[in-house]
Parts: structure tokens; sequence; C-alpha cells
């Protein structure tokens, strides 16, 4: 298939503002400086589960320099992320349910001031006992009130629930060949994107409420300030400046939002919160910790017959978005193979932790760890290439899943083949000496949630475009530039259907004064929703431009492309001319163009209880090989190279594309190899290394080379073709790390991270099991 | 995260740094790099109200391969090309120690002095104070220990370990003038105290026998990640061999102890033994053999324990130019 030929969609460029950023031109939430601002600071609980008997914030307001100090009786009324499960106040009220939980909020004219402060402040706790993990959740609670949260429909401290059965899995299973079992446990993981969650609030003298903030979801974010603070979303505004990184640890509305509203409403006076790297670590909503137990059965041909996912997660103290990842963890188990024969239950517990909740690849990663670890146990078993038999099970383009998900466009055999031939897999497979290995594994994504948080009939993603007479075309949505280049997406989209190159184009996603709602930066809807929104709003600014070209020239409508900052007439092309003599036309007796686009996703799925849940307009895959060697006296894992293959219908910019999908595989390693959220039973309920120096991330030393390849199925709805790229290249290198040790050294690595130590262990285990 | 306010002095000679601390006493820190110190006092970790630069103190600053200025700066060491030549093992070593950008900072003796560290003390005064802190910090209880008197906080410098297999001595400036100690009696249990310094002495230089460049070295460290991190150990030996006939040999492992810790005993039956790996796994397991290891870094005390065998067996083969079969075939 020759792709169209585009001027602008499908070139390498740098991102819109990138040159600002490595400069270190760009401004950040607390870079701002507006005059008169005071520092906010939070107070935190100490204890991981108490009643709070007595706060007395007198002695602290008392101090010269204190503006203002916020409660939570301020603010009683809980919030959060998804409307089904709003359950965190802004502070602690009458208890904390964790290390670190806002108990009070204090605005100050600096931070020795605020610190002080907080030293003045009395709390009085009654520590309870806490619940520390997600299995000593599930006991029952004699006492309603004992639990973490009182109103829960369980007798223990469960979250939530969700089972789903398809087909017939215990006859299948009882039918099958091989049935691959695994009892799999992850640790929870931070996102640590490299900007502190930060922001800054201000009250104006008409009572207005303007916000600032590192955000992914600023159209969230602006519904829970308007619920909480009691203020119509008219009078709050929120600006969301460049953000640096947020890979959904800045996907909820946070207290400490919250808090900076409460005292610029209470003292009038902007108030900037900025988070050192430990609040971020209470704060980030990271991966959860889980527990996974999963069953694949195939059959003598290697064929799968049935999937069986038991998914137990850890929670922590508040909502989040973990009812989506309740689902996640198993419906997101759909793809890319056929399944015809699927069970699923998934709990989520609440515990005493700060809360876990959306991050890159959400809910998606553990459960697909699993499953491809086993698969690969039923191809040894079976005597099949894990590559052939991935070929064999894979879904095919344009069908339909057992649990209603619509697949339209897919490349996963073509990303197999892609990596398995670049690898040179088929003569390193089981060939390598002892302590190589060579291993694969695949991925299947959303590419957004078809179905938005809020039941609302307003588009997804709404993008606004003007032009005036200058030529230069300002495009207005809310979609959140985190550092991904959806601004730069934007602007392609734009320039692409009014064949202009990028510098023409001025986004504006910052301001929600000015730009219509798009939902935000989550689900890896961006590209798809904003981008076909986009598409739409300059089609119908071109058709302005085209009624003009025929005033002035005659000709049809449909006589018209544009091209190189021309209209050109395709069946006169003596009548062409400049876009901007077209656009002199189209002001005249008009003034200014504007337009409007929108998305929305169309209506899919089954009729069955949670069948919005994975539900998305398009799905992304991906196969990833990575070669490595493992020290057997130490238990390092040495990477030597990653080929990594990812179908995103379409590469909009192939250099946006390629960094994403490293720094996925960046990202992924870190959660398989090192990084851990380290709880310790002596710890009190403290994270044990909230720093960038104790909690590992891999170092630039310890990245090994990717070899990237796009692959383009070219989705029929997707714009221009596209699908995501941001999170599905995260799934498969967990296992094809996992599934590479098993092929160097033999043993299967049920437990994330894989420590050397784990690993020595693994070995030993394997020698006494033999002798 | 702020540091909190205190008055910076900037003598310019050993003397007037040494009048300065002894005037201040306990409510003065030295600062070379501030590397370690800064980070500490903004975790509100035992930060005092003055604190004396040593950045302007000229004398600290030269280094040749026999001598070393505490202040020598740990990448102008390790690029030195006498250094390279003569004694490689500490370009090598400083080569490990945290980043690069670090490394443009922080000091040799810095290095030699850092702080004992440990995962119940290296936090933010949040933190210590939802523990109620510990014997290191605002506390009176150890959080590793059980009932523990003595503070166990690990000594975990990268550099101490090798200048102590090499034969080294300090000379520290006092109150009442310099005096030579061998380096592998400056340091002192426990992890509070961690060093013989006196009331308003100064490190000022390392000094290094010219015979170490006789005797073959090795320096190898454990750790998550082979940039940023801070030993959870570190094996150096140092050899006189002849081909792999050992004759005499010394090893200190880092970051196990609150101090670096000689295990010489250890390896005494060893000398005169032809060096292979049969002969260097028994070494490693003789060194490794009755070591009590703490639970307060990252990795678990039993891991540890195993990598001293194992990094001390691949130090004694890398002394005689081998390497382990276990290395050769990961390769």
């Amino acid at each position: 298939m020759t792709p169209p030929s585009w001027n602008v969609i499908g070139k390498p460029i740098p991102q819109v503002g990138s040159r600002q950023k490595v400069t270190g031109e760009a401004l950040y939430t607390d870079d701002l400086r507006i005059p008169g601002t005071l520092v906010g600071k939070i107070l935190r609980s100490p204890h991981a589960s108490a009643r709070i008997v007595r706060l007395d914030v007198s002695a602290a307001l008392a101090l010269p320099g204190v503006h203002a100090i916020v409660t939570g009786k301020d603010a009683p009324r809980p919030f959060g992320v998804l409307p089904i499960s709003k359950d965190e106040p802004s502070m602690g009220i009458d208890r904390v349910r964790y290390v670190g939980e806002p108990v009070a909020g204090i605005a100050a004219d600096d931070e020795w001031i605020a610190m002080e402060a907080m030293k003045l402040i009395h709390v009085e706790y009654l520590p309870t006992k806490p619940i520390d993990d997600a299995k000593q959740a599930l006991a029952e609670v004699a006492n309603a009130a004992d639990k973490i949260h009182p109103g829960t429909k369980f007798g223990n401290n469960l979250h939530k629930m969700v089972e789903q059965h398809f087909g017939d899995l215990p006859k299948a299973f009882s039918e099958s060949f091989h049935v691959a079992k695994g009892h799999f446990e992850y640790a929870g993981i931070s996102h640590t994107f490299t900007e502190p969650m930060s922001a800054v609030a201000h009250f104006d003298r008409d009572g207005r409420l303007h916000i600032w903030s590192a955000t992914q979801v600023p159209h969230y974010l602006h519904r829970a300030m308007s619920e909480v603070l009691g203020l119509p979303m008219s009078r709050i505004r929120v600006i969301r400046p460049n953000v640096g990184g947020g890979f959904g640890g800045k996907s909820d509305p946070f207290p400490h939002e919250m808090i900076a509203s409460l005292l610029t409403m209470r003292c009038r006076r902007p108030v900037r919160i900025t988070f050192d790297r430990e609040e971020v670590f209470i704060s980030h909503h990271g991966r959860h910790p889980s527990e996974i137990d999963v069953a694949v059965g195939c059959d003598k041909n290697g064929r799968l017959t049935g999937l069986d996912i038991d998914a137990l997660i850890d929670g922590g103290a508040y909502g989040s978005f973990g009812v989506v990842t309740s689902y996640y963890n198993g419906v997101l188990a759909q793809g890319p193979y056929r399944i015809d024969n699927f069970k699923y239950r998934g709990r989520r517990a609440y515990t005493n932790k700060p809360m876990s909740g959306a991050m890159r690849g959400h809910g998606a990663v553990n459960t697909r760890y699993a499953l491809e670890l086993l698969f690969d146990e039923c191809a040894e078993k079976v005597g099949i290439d894990p590559a052939e038999m991935r070929i064999q099970n894979a879904l095919p383009a344009y069908t339909t899943t057992i649990n209603d998900f619509r697949i339209t466009s897919n490349g996963v055999v073509e990303c197999i083949e892609k990596v398995r031939d670049a690898s040179g897999w088929k003569d390193k497979r089981g060939k390598l000496p002892f302590g190589h290995g060579i291993g694969l594994a695949c991925s299947f994504y959303i590419s957004g949630s078809a179905l938005p948080i809020h039941r609302t009939r307003t588009p997804q993603s709404t993008v606004h475009i003007k032009i005036d007479m200058d030529g230069g075309v300002t495009v207005h949505s809310m979609a959140a530039e985190i550092g991904q280049g959806s601004d730069t997406v934007l602007a392609q989209c734009v320039a692409e259907i009014l064949g202009l190159d990028v510098s023409w184009i001025r986004v504006k996603t910052e301001d929600s004064d000015l730009a219509p709602i798009d939902l935000g930066s989550y689900s890896s809807r961006v590209t798809f929703m904003m981008g076909n929104a986009a598409i739409k709003a300059a089609e119908n600014i071109r058709e302005q431009l085209r009624k003009a070209a025929c005033r002035m020239a005659g000709g049809e409508p449909t006589d018209w492309v544009f091209r190189d900052a021309k209209v050109i007439n395709t069946v006169d092309p003596s009548k062409s001319m400049t876009y901007m003599e077209a656009l002199d036309e189209a002001l005249a007796d008009n003034g200014a163009l504007i337009a409007s686009g929108w998305y929305q996703s169309p209506k899919l799925g089954g009729a069955y209880k949670g069948a919005g849940a994975g539900l998305s307009p398009t799905y992304s895959f991906g196969a990833y090989i990575t070669e490595l060697h493992v020290d057997t006296e130490t238990g390092f894992v040495h990477l030597d190279k990653i080929w990594a293959a990812h179908d995103c219908g379409r590469a909009l910019n192939p250099l946006a594309v390629k960094s994403q999908i490293i720094g996925c595989v960046h990202m992924g390693l870190g959660q398989v190899l090192m990084e851990q959220w380290d709880f310790n039973h002596r710890s009190k309920g403290n994270i044990r290394n909230p720093s960038l120096l104790d909690y590992p991330m891999l170092t630039a030393k310890e990245m090994p080379p990717v070899d990237v390849f796009i692959v383009e199925s070219d989705d029929k709805e997707g714009p221009f073709g596209a699908k995501e790229a941001g999170e599905g290249p995260l799934l498969p290198i967990l296992p094809s790390v996992g599934n590479a040790i098993y092929d160097a050294i033999g043993v299967r690595m049920r437990e994330l991270p894989i420590t050397p130590a784990s690993i020595l262990r693994a070995l030993e285990a394997k020698k006494k099991g033999k002798s | 995260m702020i540091l909190p306010p205190f008055t910076l002095h900037e003598p310019k000679t050993v003397d007037e740094a040494v009048a300065l601390k002894t005037k201040f006493g306990k409510d003065a820190d030295f600062v070379a790099g501030g590397t370690d110190l800064l980070c500490n006092y903004k975790y509100e970790i035992n930060a005092k109200p003055h604190v004396i630069s040593l950045g302007t103190v000229t004398e600290l600053k030269s280094f040749d391969t026999t001598r070393i200025g505490a202040g020598a700066l740990l990448d102008d060491v390790m690029t030195d090309s006498g250094m390279r030549r003569d004694l490689p093992v500490i370009p090598a070593a400083i080569g490990v120690i945290s980043s690069h950008l670090l490394r443009q900072t922080g000091t040799v003796g810095g290095n030699l002095m850092v702080d004992t560290r440990c995962f119940w003390f290296n936090q933010s005064k949040f933190w210590r104070d939802s523990i109620s802190g510990c014997l290191k910090s605002e506390g009176d209880a150890c959080r590793v220990v059980w009932g523990a008197k003595e503070c166990v906080a690990v000594y975990s410098g990268d550099l101490a370990p090798v200048l102590i297999t090499l034969g080294a001595s300090v000379t520290i400036a006092g109150p009442k003038g310099r005096r030579v100690v061998p380096l592998g009696e400056f340091y002192e249990h426990d992890g509070i105290k961690r060093h013989v310094l006196g009331e308003g002495e100064l490190l000022v230089e390392i000094r290094i026998p010219t015979e170490a460049r006789t005797w073959k070295a090795s320096y190898r460290k454990l750790r998550t990640r082979e940039s940023f991190d801070f030993p959870v150990l570190g094996v150096a030996v140092a050899a006189k061999v002849d081909g792999d006939l050992l004759l005499d040999a010394h090893v200190n492992l880092g970051a196990v102890h609150t101090t670096p810790l000689s295990r010489d005993g250890a390896i005494s039956q060893f000398i005169g033994k032809r060096i292979d790996e049969a002969t260097a796994s028994e070494i490693g397991e003789a060194v490794a053999d009755g070591l009590v290891i703490h639970n307060n870094t990252a990795m678990t005390p039993a891991y540890r324990r195993k990598m001293v065998a194992v990094f001390t067996k691949r130090c004694f083969l890398d002394v005689t130019g081998k390497r382990a079969v276990a290395e050769t075939a990961s390769r």
C-alpha cells in the first residue's frame, strides 16, 4: 500500500515548543511569578491510620507572615476523578488513611515561615491499626466504622470487585492439551515524571478563581474544583502551563489543587504549592501493587483455548482510577490473541497506603507480563516456536472479540515478523549459550476510552480554529500537552489540511477560557480523538477558503487543493492563487474566519455489566524482542538489545512515535528490573525509598540500544489512519525480558521487579529441583 | 525542600579553618564539595548554624601520586595521567563514585568523610518524625537492630577501602598541630562516631606509600545501577603477586559495616598459594564467612553477603589477570 502523499503528516518534525524546553525558556507552573504570591505548604499525617481527635491551628495562624490556614472541614465534600468513586477529601477531616495525607494547608510569606507554622499546628491523633496490604484487606471487619471506608458495600476493605465470564472455560480447560498456570506478584511503581506537581491558585477581585496546574486533565480538574469549592464552573478558569511529564501521575484532580484554591479564597492572595520529590512519591497514584493468578490453555496445535485471570490489586487509601484499573487487569488481555473462553475476577482493596491509580499502560501491564510468559510455556509444551504460535493465534483485522470489542486495523503479525527477522530470532532462540537469551512478547492496548467518564452528550474533543488577516492559524483545544507531543499532532493535522507548514500554526491549548473542552491526556486518546476533531475543524475552515477561491476565480469548490501555502485549481492551474490571496477574499465582508470540529466515539460494545470497560474506537498492537545475558554468579541481567515494533496505524510524526516507543522501553525496563515502591513492615506506612536516589530508574548506562519498527496498518477511523503510540508500546517490553531470561537460564520469573537476588534464588531452586 | 539557614565561613588557610572549627565546635560543619552534606541539610539532618567552606583553602587542592590534598576534586584525580599510570585502581574507583556531575564537585577528602547511611536515617524530617527518629537522628532507638545501643548506619564511601588496602595514611590538622594516622585506623565504630577526628580537627591530605605502585589492585562495587548509586558493597583488594602466586594481600570491604572493614585476617592462610578460580572462590568464602550485615540499605543482607564472596573472588582473579568463568560467559 502506498501511503497518500502528505506534506506535514508522516514527517519527523521536532515537537512544537521543544526549543524552548531544551533551552530552559519554557515556563512551568512553578516558574509563574504573580506579584504577591504566597507560598503554600501542606501539613501531612505521620500516621497510616488514625482518628483526628483535635486540630488546633490558632498558634500557627498567629505567626507573623502566615496569611491563611485551611483544614478538612473547610471543604468537606470528597472528590475523585471517577464519578463512581468520589471518596477523597481535600484534607483529612476526622480521620487520616495514609502517611502523608494532607491535614492542613498554610499560606505564608515564604517557605520558612510556612514550615515554622507547620510545627505550630497542633494535631492530636488516635492511631488505629493500619491495613498494610491487599490480602489483609480481605479479612472481614466486624464493625463497619472500622473499615477504611465505612460506606462500602463489602464486609471487608474491598473497594471493587468485577467478574466476567465468556464461553465455557472449565470445558475448554478440561479439553486442553496444556494449561499453563502461574501466580504472579508485582511491586507498586511510580511514574517518576520530571516536574513535581505544582499549582498556583488566584482568587481575583471579581471573585473568579484562576488555577495554573501541572495536570493532564484540566477538564476533570475544572469539574472537581467546582464541586469541592462550591463555585460554578463559569467562575473557575483552569490553565495548564507546560507540563514536565505525567504518564498518568497527573491525571486526577489532587488535594493540593483544592488546598491552594481554598487558601487563595481565604486570603485573596495568589498561592503557590510545589511539591518536593517525597510529596510526589506520596501523591503519585502509581501502578497498583498486584497479585495476579493467570491460566492459559492451548490445544496440541498451539491454538489458545481459554484464559483465566484473577487479580487482586492494592488500591491504597482512595479510589482514584481504581475502578477502571480493576477492569483493565482483565479485559485488556482480550488481544492480540483470539480468546474464545474467558473468565476474569478483579478485586481492588483499600489499604492504608498512598493510593494507586493510572500509570502508562494502565491496568494492562501486569496481566500482560503473566499472559506472555505463560504463552511461552504453552509453546514449549506444544513444541512450537513462540513467534509462530503468536502468529497463529493473532486476532485478524476487522473482527470482534468474545467480549464485544470491535477490532479494526491490526498489524500485530507484521510486528512479530519485523522483530523476528531483524533480531535473527530463528538462529538465536534456544541456541544461545547458557546465560544468554532472547524473548518475544506482544501487546494490545486501547486508543482512547470510547466512553467518557461523565455521562454527557458533549463531544469528547472539540477543536476551534481562527484565521485572521496575518494568515496565522490559531488552533484552540484543551487537549493537554504534557510532553507527549499532542500540540505537535494538533498543528500537523491542521497544517496538512490547509496545505501549510506547521510554522503557520499557533497552538493554544492552555486556557479553559479560550479553548474548547477535550477530556484530557489519559487512555491514549488524544491523537485519535483530538486529531479527528482537528481535521474536521480544519476542513470546515478550508471550506470557507474554497468558497472564496471560487468567488475570485470561478470553478467548483471541489476543484481546489491546498498545498505549499497555495490554493491550486486542479482543473485549470492558471486559476491557482496563494493561500494569502484566498484568505484575503474570504475575510472580505466577513472578518476573521472561525470554524469548529469535534470527535465523539461511535457507540460500541455489548450489553453486559462492565461492557464499557476497555472499549475503544480502535486498538494498537505491537511485538518486541529482547536479547540479554545473565551473570549467573551475581544474578545481574545485562540487556544487549531490543527490537521494538508497534502498530500505530499511521505515524503522524515518526520522530515522536519513535521517542514514545523508546521512552516506553525505558519505563518498562525499570519496572521489570529494578523499580519498586518499597514498603517495609517496620516503616509504619512510609514508602522507604521516596527519592530518585533510592527509587532506581534506569540511567542511560543501563539502557540498551533499541531498534524501532513502526508498522502502519492505516486505521479507517484514525486521523490520517493513526492510532495510539504512547502506552501500548510499554506492554511488550516486560514479558520480552521475562521470556528472554527463561531462554537464558531456564527460569520463569514470576515476581517483579526481577532483582539479582531473585535470579539467584530461582537458579538455586531450579538446581534443587533437578538434583 | 529548602536549605536551613546557616552562616558561611570562608577561611583561606588550614589554620584559619581549624581555628573556626575550634571556635564553633559542634555548631559547625566543614563543607568541601557539599554533595553529601548539603543534601543532608535539606533533609534537616544534623544541620548546623555555621558552615566552614574548604573551597577557599588552596593547600587542600593539590595532589600527586604520593599525596592527595583532601580538597582535590574527584574528577581531577580520576583524569590525572600520573595517577592512571602509577595507581590505576584509584582513578578506576573514583570512576564508579556517584555520577559525572557530582565527581566534578565532590572531593577526595569528602568521599573519605562521607556520612554513614541508613534507610531509617537518610530521610526527610517528616519521614523521620513519623517513625519517631532513630539513634543517629532525633530518636533514641535503633530502627535496624532491636534494642541496639550503637548505630549501625553503613559506611558508604568508595575510596576508603581502596586507599586502606594500598597502605595509605592521612594527615590531620588540629588545634594542637598536625598528626598522621594510618587510614585503616582512621575510622571508628559506630555509625555516629565514625572516625578519630577530635575537636577542631580537619582531614588535610592522604599519603600513599610509593610501594603501593608495585602492588596489583582491584575495586569492585555492588549497586543497582552502574551510575549514581552509593555502594551496597565495595570490595577492594591489593596484592603483591608473582604471576599467579600470591605473596601478600589486603582485603577491605565497604558498605557492609559502619566503617571500612579489613578482612586481612581471613585471608592469611592463602598467602603463598597460587590463585586460580577455585582458590579465589575459597578466599571469597573465607572473607564472607561470619560477616554480619544489617538490613538498612538497598539489596538484602543475604544477597550482599553472597556477593562479598563473589566480588572478592573476582578481585583476586583481577589482580592475577584472570576472569571468573561466569563473568566471561555472560559477556
